[in-house]
């Protein structure tokens, strides 16, 4: 069985967000970057899919510029196979659409049989590109993955509906998932497998190869979400706050 | 119509995120002068019509098919792409929900027109139409831009309130859309409801979060009455989780959940930011605290200095009795 | 259940800093010239090269001249070449230059660096190389076979806070090397051990430090002189702390700001990261700053014992190298070149261990008498009563400077070795003047540890049993808060330590997630109960550039 799992590289949840000079994008030079949480999901369930069946290889993927490719070498360090990157050394890609098919390009000629992602990326979060992915290579598609198992010629997912719902979905094989984090338990790289992931195969595939040109959205401008709030202060004693507050509750909120 | 507006169907009524986002649509139609559409699909789509003719839509678009019985991903977004082709909205908008965010990716791919997710407001700037979504975990906010005549778009929970739905007389059609069985090509089994495991707290309207000026463990049934009665989610800062008195995945912050409820209701959070960096894009925020220099009240709507202990027990009866009334 | 992993290695060096990387390119050259063969790893618990650096720094380009001879000093990853260096003493609102700087103090010819950005780039060297960098991995604890040194225990991985396993448990691995060389910095955690083990402090002055601790200022476009270099004295540790403060240009803008507080302090109110904020109180200080933006923290402790204070650096099967070890010129600052020296002379020894299949402790002795043999000892020789001066006070300690200066180091001018005690035993009971009582943070200019913790970028896997293990936490509620009103709370730079109310009484609370892996802790307790330990691999601060 073939597995391709998609990787993104973002900046780490504690890193700074310094903007850049026109406040296009952030400045990538002061910022701490790691792999996507729940991507890093995604790949645990890859690998443990191949575990169970026993056989099969797991591919990570990415693009972006040269350092996604410590991510990749994390996903090898971790036990995948091999890896290919995508090279993007342009401003950070933004269209969901357009990445898409630029993994489309790549990955169309590989016939996978489950391509995995995590739900969204921690930067832009747009929470796409599996299922954009899914649809322009022509595989059933599903999100929100918390647990899967594999049918013979299909995958069965459970996926996380809103309010404590869950709801099971079998879709034939090939499909495109995306898992939820908190699916399984990521494992630890192994010393080894540090050592092993620097003789495992990963191609390169220039930009110019791969990039759409044409983009359907664009992220303009990143800016720091303005406090311009006005503060109401509740004043008096208790009752009078209480008052107050039932009052912003019901008419105000109108959560009440 | 120029905007088109999805009815989601939450076992058998209009989901709030819909009701919501015709009230963006709304917004949307009077700064430009477009027309509002709906539609509504699967078993429940006559039910689900009737509940919003009164509200300004033109047209509610009704279709009923075997294979949209209830949700899938390949009809729903099979569906949706001829809908757009027969009717060519501008618009299609809908709440950003677990269900939309499965099939209109599918959508936006099968167009070749982007999908524009997650969105909390809009600017008509001149010409150009620009949508704001929060990024990196609501720390950052971005302006985003559709590069196509037509776009999809979905809206946050309660970036919208389905108070400002304008009222109005729809008229309701019924269409049908050409789809092949073997299009569907998943196999659906009944959704269920599990124990509450952990919580979501990122998909809670209402959150009462608690830190250390809740003082004791022996306190925090204060909060939970107050969440109770508001029907909330408990959260916390992270000395509350520090301290054992509430589990891990109750703790908002920077090492914990991000979460922009439609209220986030704050007692005894002091507001350091590794704190805030999970909440402040809350759309409500009510702060008490004792401190009258906490920095919570920096980012508060609604700030009260004083004891929560005395203030919130006091509260949670008089909503208490407002609701039995 | 998975079984431990063992690895087999030649050498493996512990901690990815200058002295490490520079000792490992440097054997991986010599192996090769030779024609050997052998695996060399470096292990690092950072989750990636750099990540737990942090230093001033100015560098003397000496040892990376020597390592790389075809480089130039524009190949090095400095900020600037010193372009200006002031000295000044500061009182609360003036500034006075000193009438001079002595040629063995003046920085003429360094350069202004930041040790991540240094480390990341010897990082990538080592690399190229053919060394494994275990980015993740904690050493926790050394393998022996009898007395020799046969490799070292990683941490466990995915315990939680109970000490129970959870799912994705995996037992540390055990890493087995010919020779261990332990380069973790600062107080490292191993060397503490092995310290301790083969009583390699004996007849050697105590161990002393000093904790540094600073914060990066982004500054509008133009107005900051890359090179700029000031050291102050006096306002505000005044003149029974040892220390002062740094504030260096770097590139892109910013103003790297700092204080080194010794840690043989007496009064145990005093509190290193508010000693910071007052420095920035002073108005010299505001008008450089005025305009910025702060946009990291960090600290770290630093070696400040001198030669005397050097343990015995080899026994069989391993060796120390770096600040580990304290080689460290207290008087110029700088202990970035010395380390890379020692490493490099490390790995000689290495070289020639290998090629007669020998580590024990004679054959890894050559290692010090190597290095006594070389320009570490020169250097450090010069200055090897530096500290000691500091003793009774700021004047004491510039006239004792300064008699080593025209007597090549002498004491006072006469003794050649001065002895001091540890600096934990020199804090005294009952607390003096309370010096904070006027700071007041405005979370703009002036920042609390929490915010500054914030801007450190510093993580811990939440579900964890604390890292800092504290042998006795009733001292903590009963000895401790009568004698020195619990230091931990001031010293540490953190807010990891606190004490919050446990119904009638208190109790200790850790708060291990903010800790930013300075050692402070394990250095300054009046009572030695604090152990710090390394907490799970990948942990910790996520510096960039400091």
């Amino acid at each position: 069985m073939k597995i391709a799992v998609l990787i993104k590289q973002v900046p780490g949840s504690d890193s700074t967000l310094p903007l850049n000079g026109d406040g296009s994008w952030i400045d990538d030079g002061l910022v701490t970057f790691v792999m996507n949480e729940s991507d890093n999901y995604a790949l645990e369930e890859g690998l443990q899919i191949r575990e169970k069946i026993g056989d099969g290889e797991v591919v990570v993927v990415s693009m972006g510029p040269e350092r996604v490719l410590r991510v990749i070498r994390e996903g090898l360090a971790k036990g995948a196979d091999r890896g290919i990157y995508l090279e993007e050394s342009g401003q950070s890609e933004t269209d969901p659409l357009s990445i898409a098919k630029s993994f489309a390009s790549v990955l169309k000629d590989e016939s996978f049989d489950l391509i995995l992602t995590g739900l969204q990326s921690d930067d832009t979060g747009m929470g796409q590109t599996g299922v954009l992915l899914g649809e322009l290579l022509g595989m059933s598609t599903a999100t929100l993955g918390i647990e899967t198992n594999i049918v013979s010629g299909a995958i069965r997912i459970k996926r996380e509906l809103e309010s404590g719902w869950f709801q099971w979905v079998k879709l034939p094989l090939p499909a495109s998932v995306s898992i939820q984090s908190g699916i399984n338990q990521p494992r630890y790289p192994s010393l080894k497998g540090i050592m092993g992931a620097k003789k495992k195969d990963i191609k390169v595939v220039s930009g110019s190869d791969h990039r759409t040109e044409t983009k359907r959205q664009s992220l303009d401008r990143l800016f720091i979400p303005k406090a311009d709030k006005q503060t109401e202060m509740i004043e008096g004693d208790a009752d009078t706050v209480v008052a107050r507050l039932v009052e912003i509750l019901r008419s105000d909120l109108r959560v009440i | 119509m120029d905007i088109l507006v999805v009815l989601e169907d939450n076992r058998g009524k209009v989901h709030r995120m819909s009701r919501e986002a015709i009230a963006g649509a709304h917004k949307l139609a009077a700064v430009m002068d477009l027309s509002v559409g709906a539609l509504a699909i699967g078993e429940n789509a006559d039910t689900l019509a009737k509940e919003v003719e009164k509200t300004k839509i033109k047209e509610i678009l009704v279709i009923k098919n075997d294979l949209l019985a209830s949700y899938n991903a390949d009809g729903y977004a099979e569906t949706l792409k001829q809908v757009i082709q027969q009717e060519s909205p501008r618009f299609i908008i809908v709440g950003h929900t677990y269900q939309t965010r499965d099939y209109f990716p599918r959508v936006s791919a099968k167009l070749d027109i982007p999908f524009i997710p997650d969105i909390t407001g809009f600017q008509y700037i001149g010409e150009d139409l620009v949508f704001n979504k929060p990024v990196f975990n609501a720390k950052l906010a971005a302006d985003l831009k559709g590069k196509t005549d037509q776009v999809l778009i979905s809206f946050q929970s309660a970036a919208y309130s389905e108070d400002e739905i304008e009222p109005g007389m729809s008229t309701i059609r019924e269409i049908s859309v050409d789809l092949d069985r073997s299009l569907v090509r998943s196999e659906s089994e009944q959704p269920f409801q599990e124990e509450a495991g952990e919580i979501d707290l990122e998909s809670a309207d209402i959150i009462v979060s608690v830190g250390r000026g809740i003082e004791k463990k022996e306190n925090l049934p204060i909060a939970f009455d107050l969440a109770k009665v508001l029907g909330g989610e408990i959260a916390s800062s992270r000395p509350v989780v520090d301290s054992g008195w509430l589990p891990l995945f109750r703790q908002i912050g920077s090492s914990g959940q991000s979460v922009s409820p439609k209220l986030y209701f704050s007692l005894g959070i002091s507001g350091a930011i590794q704190h805030v960096v999970g909440m402040k894009g809350s759309k409500s925020i009510i702060a008490v605290n004792k401190d009258p220099d906490a920095p919570i009240f920096e980012i508060a709507d609604y700030a009260i200095v004083g004891d929560v202990l005395e203030i919130i027990p006091k509260l949670t009866d008089v909503l208490q009795t407002e609701k039995d009334k | 259940m998975i079984e431990r992993e063992v690895l087999e290695l030649d050498v493996l060096f512990v901690g990815a800093g200058p002295a490490s990387l520079a000792g490992a390119i440097h054997l991986q050259r010599l192996l090769r010239a030779s024609g050997q063969v052998a695996s060399v790893g470096v292990l690092e618990k950072a989750a990636e090269v750099g990540g737990h650096s942090l230093s001033g720094a100015i560098v003397d380009p000496r040892s990376l001249r020597e390592l790389f001879p075809d480089k130039s000093d524009d190949d090095f990853p400095f900020e600037a070449k010193v372009s200006e260096e002031h000295l000044y003493y500061l009182s609360g609102k003036r500034k006075v230059p000193f009438p001079f700087i002595p040629p063995s103090m003046s920085h003429h010819g360094c350069y202004v660096a930041s040790l991540g950005k240094l480390t990341r780039w010897l990082g990538e060297i080592c690399e190229n190389e053919g060394v494994d960098i275990f980015c993740g991995f904690a050493g926790m604890e050394l393998l022996y076979d009898g007395e020799q040194v046969i490799g070292v225990r990683t941490g466990d991985r995915g315990i939680d806070k109970n000490g129970v396993q959870k799912p994705q448990f995996e037992p540390g691995a055990d890493i087995h090397a010919k020779v261990v060389i332990l380069g973790e910095g600062t107080r490292g955690s191993l060397t503490k051990k092995l310290i301790h083990q083969h009583d390699l402090m004996d007849d050697r002055n105590p161990q002393v430090w000093a904790i540094g601790v600073k914060e990066l200022w982004q500054m509008p476009a133009g107005s900051v002189q890359p090179g700029y270099v000031a050291h102050t004295m006096g306002f505000p540790l005044g003149h029974e702390i040892f220390g002062g403060a740094f504030i260096y240009g770097m590139e892109n803008d910013i103003w790297n700001v700092g204080l080194v507080v010794g840690l043989d302090y007496k009064d145990p109110g005093v509190d290193p990261h508010h000693e910071l904020q007052i420095l920035k109180t002073h108005p010299w200080v505001r008008s450089l700053l005025e305009g910025g933006k702060m946009v990291a923290f960090g600290a770290k402790s630093l070696p400040e014992g001198g030669w005397y204070s050097v343990p015995k650096l080899s026994v069989s099967g391993a060796m120390l190298i770096g600040d580990s070890a304290g080689f460290m010129n207290g008087q110029r600052l700088k202990g970035i070149h010395l380390a890379m020296k020692s490493g490099t002379l490390a790995a000689e020894t290495v070289a020639e261990a290998l090629a007669k299949n020998r580590f024990n402790d004679t054959q890894l002795a050559a290692y010090e008498s190597r290095l006594r043999s070389s320009w570490v000892r020169d250097e450090l020789w010069e200055v090897r009563n530096f500290h000691q001066g500091f003793e009774h006070g700021l004047f004491s300690g510039l006239t004792n400077a300064a008699m080593g200066l025209i007597t090549g180091g002498r004491g006072w001018g006469f003794k050649d070795r001065l002895t001091n005690g540890s600096g934990h035993d020199r804090m005294e009971k009952g607390r003096k003047k309370d010096r904070y009582n006027d700071l007041k943070f405005d979370g703009d200019y002036l920042f609390n540890k929490v915010t500054d913790i914030y801007h450190s970028a510093t993580a811990h896997e939440e579900d964890q049993v604390p890292h800092l293990h504290v042998k006795d936490t009733n001292v903590c509620i009963t000895e401790c808060a009568e004698e020195y009103g619990n230091p931990c709370k001031n010293f540490c730079p953190a807010d990891v330590y606190e004490m919050v109310p446990d119904g009638d009484s208190q109790k200790l609370q850790i708060n291990f997630s903010n800790c930013v892996h300075c050692k402070t802790c394990d250095i300054m307790d009046p009572y030695q109960i604090i152990d710090w330990v390394p907490p799970e691999g990948g942990d910790g601060p996520a510096w960039i550039n400091l």
